[in-house]
Formats: structure tokens, sequence, C-alpha cells
């Protein structure tokens, strides 16, 4: 147990141990979902001591795969081997009960309660009825030893998102994990935070825990991993020792053919035209949980440019983008779009006249997941005032199924049954043909592998140059920002700090004007 | 004139208890993410329930046990097939409801023949001896304890957890299912104890469709509460005034007495608009996932 290692120093000396038996294994795990076959009979062997990462593109099946081992899937066929043990997990609770514990890229933690509320949950030492500040102590303590400064009394939406991922860690270790799954967990957060992590992660391995880290980033796993496992379509592709792993070799077993089609080569430039198609004006909008998100932000958008606005989460474009799209209402400031004021305008206007827009977390603010990939197109109003040409819907949706690689058995399926990159796909694919004027976006690759976030990144600066639309995306992957954008604003704490030519901008700074 | 306020403390004492337990019960219940749309007819059938037994056994201790457990009965039957199943909870509160009324007849109705046959019916008299004393001090110690065992304790976190986001307290190592059974079952045992007082300590007596309506006005005191269990003494208290006095109110502004009969509902609309026009409405916001189907072994993002 991690609270018993109280006294241990960290140290970086024991290399993978070797020679000794699997943690984990997993023999034929096989789990199937309405039309699809999301795993197709995976082994996998983990040890103790080890950084073991999980790579795939979207829809590789890591998710689903995690979400057995932990207890959330159970699968139709195959077994779960547990230091020797085959061993059923019907809930998280008994995965945990195992020793493993899943941190996931978006948090799990409940906002609403404090920090030590969310710990206490899981401990089965504490019993039902015992007050919640029992635990204080504890929580103060291992934050201390692990070097994390967190509060157990302070609710969590006072936090930032790198501040309840270090919760969830904290938690973690708290529950005793042996073997920690972490689902993208690092993924989105900022390089500095990042690289605490992974001295974090080491140390852990180091002091005997394992570490399972899925990603669809090929250099998180090369910088932290042991092993590499990579999955692609819901089977084993390979496995590999982080030794002989490069990330060509890693890139072909990914995405097989498709590998020669990645690069982080700035898109051309765009040549703008000189009227302004979006203006925002000293624009002023309330926070979730009040205060002002967004603090006399004023931008502008020219007719085929593609505006990136940089900043680590939570620092208002959520807000921005919200308000810019009529969805969170405006205190003070001015919007224009091709020179009409739209502040008092609605959402509903925007959409016939042109505006594509791609929300963050597109299961819940982009799509219907209950309803089919045809009903989600055929609900923009663009399409569906008056009657709806189902016919000409359904050959839009054909098209845009095959433009994008959707993998769905049938545009008729309920959006629910595909993988999350799936779904973005289906929001980006909608949205594009929408987007004859303006597109809006935050994070609009956030889910997707590499490979397809390149080809989204194309397609949108494609459209930009040919259509001569103009793009405003928010994003907290600098690498996107950089490789679509011909102009970058950075936003800290509400204001915009720095506005920068793509071409010229320099990474340091704006990394740096990020996090100041 | 300290007499005419001490009637009137004595007075409004047992239905001020009954709205006071129905309503704490039912927040419970919605805090675990429980959509309760079948308090009405439970309700109905706990008055009837209490009103059978006491006419049976004459005992007031026995009548108000019974209509607990049987209401306990319904909230964990409701709290299992919307967690367990994916089923609305619209549908399976509203259906309960009806099967709530359906119910209360069929229960009362033989109790109530055998009463006009010359069998009397055991009650309580708050005005007897100090009683209405006690029902506050319930009210309060309830308010205490229910207020304690939710923001405080660790099983009041897993009820919370549960109404906020039941997939992400699942993950956090709640069992969701057991959560909203205990949270189900005090919620609707409480709603069982509101609806034996309602019958043996207010009304005191029964016809068909006793209690019908009154189930609903706890709903509404509840929510315009926040389900928070100290701010529904107030609303509970504020409630049972109207439902009191609602015929001298309408006497002495001249008002027809139906519309005094609807004093408690405007009010209840009223209570819910002025609650969400204010910053209350952040502090008191409801469960973030009430209703809400949550089905595990489902593909979700």
């Amino acid at each position: 147990m991690a609270a018993e290692a109280n006294n241990a120093k960290p140290t970086f000396l024991s290399p993978p141990q070797e020679g000794k038996e699997p943690i984990v294994s997993l023999r034929g795990i096989t789990k199937r979902f309405p039309g699809v076959i999301a795993l197709d009979h995976i082994d996998l062997d983990i040890y103790p001591g080890t950084v073991h990462a999980l790579l795939g593109e979207n829809g590789a099946g890591k998710s689903t795969l995690v979400k057995v081992l932990y207890g959330i899937y159970t699968p139709d066929e195959g077994e779960i081997i547990i230091n020797g043990r085959s061993t059923r997990l019907t809930s998280p609770a008994d995965a945990i009960s195992t020793g493993i514990v899943m941190v996931s890229q978006s948090p799990q933690i409940i906002d609403t309660l404090t920090v030590a509320e969310n710990i206490i949950l899981g401990l089965e030492k504490y019993n039902h009825f015992v007050p919640v500040t029992k635990v204080y102590k504890t929580i103060r303590e291992e934050s201390k030893r692990v070097g994390i400064k967190i509060e157990p009394g302070i609710e969590v939406w006072r936090l930032s998102y790198t501040q309840k991922q270090l919760v969830e860690i904290l938690r973690a270790i708290l529950l005793g994990a042996k073997v920690l799954l972490l689902d993208e967990a690092i993924t989105y957060l900022p390089i500095e935070e990042k690289k605490r992590f992974y001295k974090f992660i080491r140390q852990f391995a180091d002091e005997g825990g394992t570490v399972v880290l899925i990603t669809h980033k090929i250099y998180e796993a090369m910088d932290v991993a042991d092993k590499i496992t990579v999955l692609r379509r819901g089977k084993v592709a390979g496995h590999l020792d982080r030794k002989e792993a490069t990330i060509e070799k890693i890139r072909a077993l990914m995405f097989g053919e498709r590998s020669a089609e990645i690069t982080y080569e700035r898109l051309p430039t765009a040549q703008p035209e000189p009227n302004t198609v979006l203006e925002v004006k000293d624009l002023w909008v309330m926070g979730d949980f009040g205060g002002y998100a967004v603090q006399g932000v004023s931008l502008e958008v020219k007719e085929g440019e593609v505006l990136g606005i940089a900043g680590v989460a939570g620092n208002g474009q959520k807000e921005l983008i919200q308000a810019i799209m009529r969805l969170r209402p405006v205190i003070k400031g001015k919007i224009m779009y091709n020179g009409e004021d739209i502040t008092r305008k609605t959402t509903y206007y925007l959409r016939i006249n042109g505006v594509g827009y791609i929300p963050d977390l597109p299961a819940k603010y982009g799509v219907s997941i209950e309803n089919s990939i045809i009903e989600n197109i055929a609900v923009l109003p663009v399409y569906s005032r008056g009657i709806i040409n189902w016919d000409k819907i359904r050959e839009l949706t054909l098209k845009l199924i095959k433009e994008f690689e959707i993998k769905t058995p049938s545009p008729d399926t309920p959006v629910k049954f595909l993988s999350g990159g799936n779904i973005m796909k289906v929001l980006v694919a909608r949205e594009l043909t929408v987007a004859t004027n303006l597109l809006v976006a935050y994070n609009p690759t956030r889910a997707l592998d590499e490979a397809t976030a390149i080809k989204v990144r194309k397609i949108i600066k494609d459209k930009v140059l040919k259509n001569k639309v103009s793009a405003i995306i928010a994003s907290e992957d600098l690498d996107e920002i950089f490789q679509i954008s011909d102009r970058i604003a950075v936003m800290n704490s509400g204001k915009i700090v720095g506005v920068f030519p793509a071409d010229k901008a320099k990474r340091e700074e704006i990394e740096h004007l990020m996090v100041m | 004139m300290p007499g005419s306020i001490a009637s009137f403390i004595i007075g409004v004492s047992s239905i001020f208890l009954a709205y006071y337990l129905a309503a704490v019960g039912h927040g419970l219940m919605e805090k675990s993410g429980v959509l309760n749309l079948a308090i009405d007819g439970v309700f109905t059938l706990g008055v009837a329930v209490a009103f059978a037994i006491s006419v049976y056994t004459f005992s007031v201790p026995l009548a108000t046990f019974i209509a607990m457990i049987v209401a306990a009965m319904f909230g964990l039957m409701l709290a299992f097939i919307t967690t367990k199943l994916p089923i609305s909870h619209g549908a399976a509160g509203l259906s309960t409801m009806f099967l709530g009324y359906g119910l209360a007849a069929l229960v009362g109705l033989p109790a109530r023949q055998l009463q006009i046959n010359g069998r009397s019916l055991a009650t309580i008299q708050p005005s007897l001896g100090g009683t209405w004393v006690w029902f506050y001090v319930v009210a309060f110690a309830v308010a205490v304890g229910i207020w304690y065992l939710v923001e405080k304790t660790k099983i009041g976190a897993a009820i919370r957890a549960a109404g906020e986001n039941p997939a992400s307290a699942e993950a956090l190592g709640v069992n969701v299912l057991a959560v909203r059974l205990f949270a189900s079952g005090v919620g609707y045992a409480l709603i069982g104890i509101g609806a034996a007082v309602f019958e043996l300590a207010y009304t005191q007596v029964w016809s068909q469709g006793a209690g019908m309506g009154y189930g609903w006005i706890a709903f509404a005191i509840s929510l315009s509460a926040g389900r928070h269990p100290i701010l529904i003494i107030i609303s509970a208290m504020i409630f049972a005034v109207l439902d009191k006095y609602r015929f001298l109110i309408a006497a002495i502004y001249n008002l027809p007495p139906d519309v005094g009969k609807m004093l408690p509902f405007v009010a209840a609309i009223a209570a819910m608009i002025i609650f969400m026009v204010t910053p209350l409405r952040r502090k008191l916001a409801p469960p973030k996932s009430l209703g809400k189907i949550y089905f595990r072994e489902e593909r979700s993002v």
C-alpha cells in the first residue's frame, strides 16, 4: 500500500522488473456492442513495476479495454487474471478492491462535492456514517508526501483541470492503487504539468506500482512507457519494448498505410480578404460559478483566415466561444458578424446564416447520442425548416461517412454506439458542410487520433482557403494551434494577452504567455 | 393575545409535521437522482393504510409503522427499477402514483365501512398533554439529522454523488443502486410517517381520495426549499398555515372558498419562481442527473 511507503525516498533505481509474474493478464477478451466488435480476443500481460502504454487510433478499442479492466463493462468472452487468479470484475468497486484504479481524461470527481468527499467515497475502511472530516488528515499528509498542494475541504468546481487530475491521482494512491489506469489522463495537460506527471509516474513504477497508460499520442507513450502495446480495430497489432520502439514503427502499427499522412508541418497560410467577418468588442461574459470568465476581450477574424486561440483549459475560451455562438449571455460588449450586431441575436439566426459550430465535449453538446447519424445531421435548421427531405439527407450522410471514414455499421446507427473519435467525426463532418461563412470551434480534434486529427485540420484549412470561410478555433493543443492558424491569440485569465502571426510566432513565447 | 398565538402554533403543528416529513423524505430521495413523481399516490395510499390499520387495531403507533413500511416498499421499488433498468423515471413515477390512488381506495373503503358501522378510529390529539411540542421536536430533530447525514457523512456524499453524476459516482466507488435504495427507502419511510400524521393527527377522517393533492404540496414544499432539510422547515410552515387557515384567509379577503383551496398551489408556484430568479438558484440547484436514465452496460462517452 502506498500509505505504508510513507518514509520511502523516491528512487529511480529499479529497472522494469522482468521475469516476474504478470500482475494483470488478459486472455481472449472480447466485447461486442450492437453492430460493432469493440474488442476482438485481446491477449495482454502487464508486469508489476512497469509503465505499460496502450496506443491506438480512435475506435481501436483502448477505452473499451480500460473499462473492462475497471469493471465498468463486463467482457462477453475471455478471462481477466489478476495476481494469478481468474477474476470477475463487475463494478469499479470490484476493481478498486483488487488494487486497480482508473484516472480518465475527463475527471470523474464530482464538481459539487469537496475534494475529501470525492476521495472518501472509494475508501472502504471508512463506514457509511462516518463524518467526511475524518479523512482530512490523511489527505493532507499523503498530498504532502507526493508533492501536491490540495485543501481537502474545497469544492471541486473551484479547481483547475490540472488540479482535478492531481486529485484523481491522489485519490488513486489513497485507494492503495497497485495498478493505475491512466486513460488519456495526462494527454490534455499543459506541458509543464505533464512533465511533473511523468516524474510521478516513473516514481510510482519504481516503487513497485504498475501504470497502464492509455493514449493516442505516440510521444506520450515514448516519453514514459517501458512497454507499448498497439491496438488496431479491436485487436492487438503488436507489443513493443520501449528500447525497440520508434515513432515510425508505432505509427505503422497504429495506422497501417495511413501512417504516411502524418505530419506536423504548418498548413498553407491563407491570404485573408480585407473585410472582417467576426468582430468582438470589449466582451464581458460570466463563468458558470459567478465571476467574469471573459474580461474585455476584443478580436477580429478576417474573411478567409483562421484565428487560433491558444490557452490552458479554463481561461475563458469556452465562455468566449459560447458567447460568440449566442449560447451564453453577454454582460457587456458587442459581437459583430458580417457587419451586423448579433449580440442580441439567437443561435438559430447564426446557424441559418452560414455559421458552423464544433463545441467541446461533442457527445454532450454536439450531437444527440440517442439518435442516428442521419437524424443528427437532419436536425440542423438549414436542413429541417419545414419538411425534411430524408433522401437528400441520407445521400449527404453516406457521402460524409465515406469522406471522413466514420466507422459505423450504418447511417441509421444511434450515435452512442460509435467510439468517441467517430462521434467527433460525425460532428465535424456535419459542421463543415454548414459553415459556409464562419466556423467556430473549441478543441475540434481533441478526441481524435493523429492521422484523423491532421486530416480534419486539413479539411478545415482547405475549406478556409478554397471557399474563403473564416474560422475561430480555440484549442488547448498547441500543435493544433500552430498547424492550422493564420494568426494566434493567446488567452489567459479571461483576457487576450497577445496576438501573433502564426508563421512568425515563437512557441516558447506563447507557452510562456499561456501560463504567466 | 398569547392564547391565540398558542392555539395557532398548536393548530398547525400536525399538518406542519406531516408536510415536513413528506417533503424532507422526498428531498432525500431526489438528492440521490431518482425523480419522485409517485409521491402523491403513495402519500394517498399511506393515508389510507394509516386509517385502515388504525380502525382495525386501534393503535396509532402500529398504524404509523405499517404506513411507513408500505411507503418504504414503494420507495425501494422505484429506486430499483429506475436504476437497474433503463426505465423513464417519469413514467415509473406517474404509473406508481395511479397505482397508489387505486390501492388507497382498495385499502381504505372496507375500513371506512367498518367505521360507518360503529368501529372507532385511534387518533392522536396535538393539543393533549403537550403532544404538539413533540411534533415540533421531531421535525427539528429530523431536520438536523437528515442535514447532517446528507451534508457531513460519507453516505451523504455518496447520495449527492449519485444524484449529480451516477456514472462518475460508480467510478469513484459508490454503489449507486445501494445508495439510491437507501435514500429512497428512508425517504419514502418519512413520506409514509408524514401520511400517517396527516391522517391520524390532522384530518382524523377518511373518505375516498383523502390526502390526494397533499403529496404534490409536499413535492412543492421540497422544491421551493431546494430540498434543503433546514429550509424545508420554513416552507413547510408557510404551507401548513395556508392549508390550516385557507378558509379564514378566504373569508377575510372575501374570496370564494374554492379560491381558498387553490391558495397552497398558487403559493407553491410563487415560491418556485421566487427561488429560481434569485441567486439561491445556484446554491440550491437540483441534482444534475435528477430523473436521468442511468444504465451501466451501455456504451457512453
